[in-house]
């Protein structure tokens, strides 16, 4: 995608006609528009326009309840917005459309440039042209000895300074710098290498995601895993599998300051094996270090409490005993809403929800609330519920809501539980006591085949960018001639890639630096001239290319 | 622990840092006032080429005789500085109507007094704003880039180094004014209205990714301020340029003296982005290697991801458009606006607007 390429798709502009184009030819022309300079500026542009509306609207892939709110927002718009892909606009056929079309572009314009590039690697520089006074960089000045010595000198240093040369009778050009076009080749393919990369973590890695209470564990296996997102050609055989459990959770907090209540560290102390039987091995799991077994990388990214319960039904039987997980519901305090079900309890099914507070306090108003993350002061707050839990009614539901439609309240007193104290159920229907709290820690799962080549990718295409802007590349020529009052040196110099600038430096060292060699007696050195102006430039450059393409 | 104390110097240092800025500022502008004119606009150029009488020249005096005096002024200054004499021969020696030639009559070091206070100003402005950054940091034993306060005033301090560094390397001493003045409105809302006191950051942030990362987008980002205030003299330039060649009032005559011409201008933005786009990719891998640390993916389209690639796309259409027939020039030059306005979106607009993993800024 360089200029050079626009021209030819320019030049290829003309609409193909009615009767002597067939399909073929306009095939050709279709190619042609594609990989054109303009078409792939156009589709730049789209992919850009296009993923605005993924960030400002609630995206499926990233925060599924943000896409839910969206739907009792708008009730009206939510279904038009789905229909068009809107909550899941990267995984979007129009939105694929675009970069497929662009990475064909780009396909259709890289590969045959890299081809080019191959072939001119190996053939020599052009002749020099007749006339170096029409070139961009020119200057002519006399010299000392015969004009082969001077002529030997150029070539002397023009590779020294590492050109590739080409002589002729009373010539030399030289040519440097194909590194430019490798780089923007590299940067290129390398954009192509990523969007594999992509592709390959699209169809064989997996995400997943697992609550885990401190103290359980759990095996890589989808009935196992709270959320599975498989690529497109995974199975539940294709899955690694570890297992782990985690031994402990602590976090910490600020405890003075403005800042007070913020998390300064979280650790979750793992055991783990590889494979089942396997050797066990442990790892503090925190924020920023992940871990990795056997490929696949388990990220700590959330934690929580959950208190204790147990609860022993109105025929005396111990119906629930175990940690419950509860949802944070704001950060300052780490206040926590959750409910426990009892579908086993007789004579009635039971159900709780209520509220867990890290650090409790109640206003005189006796409202009540948590001050700190920290459990410093950890009370329960519930409400009981008896009858029909309709966990079985057919409909999935989630373990943290409760479906009281065809529950009745409990009538008792409602008050914060220490760990220790006990709600006595009227009725006979039972007791619930609150023994303690545990930490859970909420752990994604990522096994990405597709990562490291999209590493690598990356790493190339910054590469090849860098190296295409930092290298131009230029063409030196030389003419000697005798006239009646001795040699005159004439020298020339071209760069098509100049991205940075510069190149009228380098050209003025190097006629610095063939004077020195030459001698003194070229110190009565004409300045040099400007035999064109910045608008005529193109045009000589086309004139010295096309010379140099005359060959 | 952090220290208070160290964090009273450093925000004394900002406000000290604010105040060598708008001196250098008034210095830059006292400069153009006072300072004998330092370039020949081509238009100009052209019309005292073709003899016209000097009243007709529309608000720029005698082109001719400006022109005899810039050559003259470069002659004095190839005799006043022996250190530079080889840069001035590697100058002079180039053609004068070429491309490259944004050498010619400037000269490495600042000349006149007004711009050398305001370069020195400039550069004193500079040190304390880097010693500011540095004993904040101090005071926080971490990374001073960890909230929108240090953010801004991280990104404030790139593009004046950047403007100092292209002052001396590329001669672009007339560019000061124009960068310092956002960096001075940038800073005083900054300190007066997005303070935040020192303190420590979220676990999410406490890594050394936050160092490659965060660091990487600052030098970006201060690349891409020189290059869209560049771009923007150039498009006033070039509508200057423009309007005098074909006769007409451009009102902008006095500052345009002052400035290299529409085509430096382009080149000078176009290099500003060269550097930029290589150092903004770099950032945004560095971000995904850390967003694969801390989330467990590299991309996942969060909304400071999605407009960071934006970003990137918009700016490779603008190199891409610079570099095809149509485009050149005025369009290429609005596309870089345009990438511009999306990374300023992204830094605030995505902060403010919407919520997503990046939602530390603390505004």
């Amino acid at each position: 995608m360089t200029a050079g390429v626009a021209d030819v798709a320019g030049k290829g502009m003309t609409r193909p006609g009615k009767a002597k184009f067939g399909p073929v030819a306009w095939l050709r022309w279709i190619w042609r528009q594609l990989t054109s300079m303009r078409t792939a500026l156009v589709l730049l542009f789209l992919l850009a326009l296009a993923s605005i509306p993924g960030s400002v609207l609630p995206q499926e892939g990233i925060d599924p309840a943000a896409v839910a709110q969206y739907y009792t927002a708008h009730p009206a718009l939510a279904p038009v917005l789905a229909k068009l892909s809107g909550f899941d606009v990267f995984g979007a056929p129009w939105f694929a459309a675009i970069y497929i079309l662009l990475f064909t572009s780009l396909a259709g314009c890289v590969l045959p440039r890299a081809y080019r590039l191959a072939k001119s690697s190996r053939q020599p520089p052009p002749k020099a042209p007749r006339h170096l006074g029409r070139l961009p960089q020119s200057t002519d000045f006399p010299a000392a000895g015969p004009a082969d010595e001077a002529l030997a000198a150029a070539t002397r240093m023009l590779r020294a300074r590492r050109f590739r040369l080409r002589t002729g009778d009373g010539w030399v050009s030289a040519e440097k710098g194909y590194l430019h076009e490798v780089g923007n080749l590299l940067f290129h393919l390398a954009l192509l290498g990523l969007l594999a990369s992509i592709a390959l973590g699209g169809l064989f890695g997996y995400k997943a995601n697992k609550l885990l209470v401190a103290g359980e564990g759990f095996a890589n296996t989808p009935t196992a895993l709270d959320v599975f997102h498989p690529g497109r050609l995974v199975t539940a055989s294709d899955l690694q599998p570890f297992s782990i459990t985690m031994t402990k959770f602590t976090a910490s907090y600020i405890t003075s300051g403005s800042q007070r209540g913020q998390p300064a560290n979280f650790n979750a102390s793992l055991s783990y094996t590889a494979q089942p039987g396997g050797p066990v091995g442990h790892y503090d799991l925190q924020v920023n270090h992940p871990l990795n077994v056997d490929g696949v990388q388990v990220f700590l990214i959330g934690h929580g409490y959950a208190p204790t319960f147990k609860v022993t039904d109105g025929t005396g039987r111990v119906v629930l005993d175990q940690p419950v997980p509860f949802i944070p519901v704001e950060e300052a305090g780490l206040s926590s809403d959750g409910v426990i079900k009892v579908p086993d309890a007789k004579p009635q099914a039971l159900g709780f929800s209520g509220e867990f507070l890290p650090t409790a306090y109640e206003t005189i108003t006796g409202s009540v609330g948590s001050e700190f993350p920290a459990a410093n002061l950890p009370r329960v707050v519930l409400v009981g519920y008896e009858g029909n839990l309709q966990l079985n009614n057919g409909q999935p539901q989630s373990v943290y809501s409760l479906n009281t439609s065809q529950m009745r309240r409990i009538d008792y007193p409602i008050k914060m539980l220490a760990p220790g104290q006990s709600i006595v159920l009227p009725h006979g229907l039972g007791k619930l006591t609150f023994t303690g709290y545990r930490q859970w820690a909420s752990l994604a799962i990522t096994y990405d085949p597709g990562q490291l080549p999209a590493l690598f990718s990356a790493l190339a295409a910054l590469a090849g960018l860098i190296l295409s802007f930092l290298v131009r590349r230029r063409r030196i020529f030389v003419r000697v001639s005798e006239n009646g009052n001795g040699t005159v040196v004439q020298l020339g110099g071209l760069t098509r890639s100049d991205a940075a600038g510069g190149f009228e430096v380098e050209f003025a060292e190097l006629t610095g630096e063939f004077k020195r060699r030459l001698g003194s007696a070229a110190g009565s050195s004409a300045p040099a001239k400007s035999a064109v102006d910045e608008t005529s430039k193109d045009g000589a450059d086309e004139v010295a290319l096309a010379q140099s393409k005359g060959e | 622990m952090p220290s208070p104390a160290l964090d009273q110097l450093s925000n004394a240092g900002l406000v000290s840092a604010i105040l060598l800025y708008g001196f250098a500022m008034l210095a830059y502008a006292l400069d153009f006032l006072y300072s004998r004119r330092k370039f020949e606009s081509p238009a100009t150029a052209a019309q005292a080429r073709e003899k016209r009488p000097a009243a007709v020249l529309v608000g720029a005096g005698s082109g001719t005789a400006d022109a005899g005096l810039a050559a003259d002024e470069a002659d004095r200054n190839f005799g006043a500085d022996p250190a530079d004499a080889s840069a001035q021969l590697a100058d002079l020696s180039a053609p004068p109507g070429g491309s490259g030639s944004d050498v010619v009559g400037l000269t490495k070091w600042p000349q006149g007094a007004w711009l050398r206070t305001a370069f020195v100003l400039t550069c004193l402005g500079l040190v304390v704003h880097i010693a500011t950054i540095t004993t904040r940091g101090l005071a926080e034993q971490r990374v001073p880039w960890g909230n929108m306060y240090e953010f801004l005033s991280a990104i404030t301090c790139a593009a004046v180094l950047i403007l100092t560094l292209a002052s001396i390397k590329f001669r672009a001493y007339y560019m000061g004014l124009f960068v310092l003045l956002p960096v001075v409105v940038t800073l005083g809302i900054d300190e007066a209205v997005i303070y935040t006191p020192e303190g420590a950051v979220a676990p999410a942030l406490n890594s050394y990714w936050i160092a490659i990362h965060v660091t990487g987008m600052i030098i970006a980002i201060g690349m891409y301020i020189f290059g869209a205030v560049t771009t923007v003299l150039y498009l006033l330039a070039d509508r200057h340029e423009r309007r005098v060649a074909a006769g007409q009032e451009s009102g902008l005559a006095g500052i345009m003296a002052q400035l290299p011409g529409a085509a430096k201008l382009d080149q000078l933005a176009y290099r500003a982005i060269l550097f930029a786009f290589p150092a903004w990719t770099f950032a945004v891998i560095a971000g995904a290697i850390w967003a694969d640390h801390a989330w467990g993916r590299y991309w996942g389209w969060d909304p400071k991801e999605t407009w960071s690639f934006i970003t990137w796309l918009v700016y490779a259409a603008f190199l891409h458009a610079r570099a095809t027939a149509g485009w050149r020039g005025r369009r290429a030059a609005y596309v870089q606006l345009l990438g511009f306005a999306c990374l300023m979106f992204n830094l605030v607009g995505v902060n403010l607007w919407i919520s997503g993993l990046h939602s530390y800024a603390n505004m």
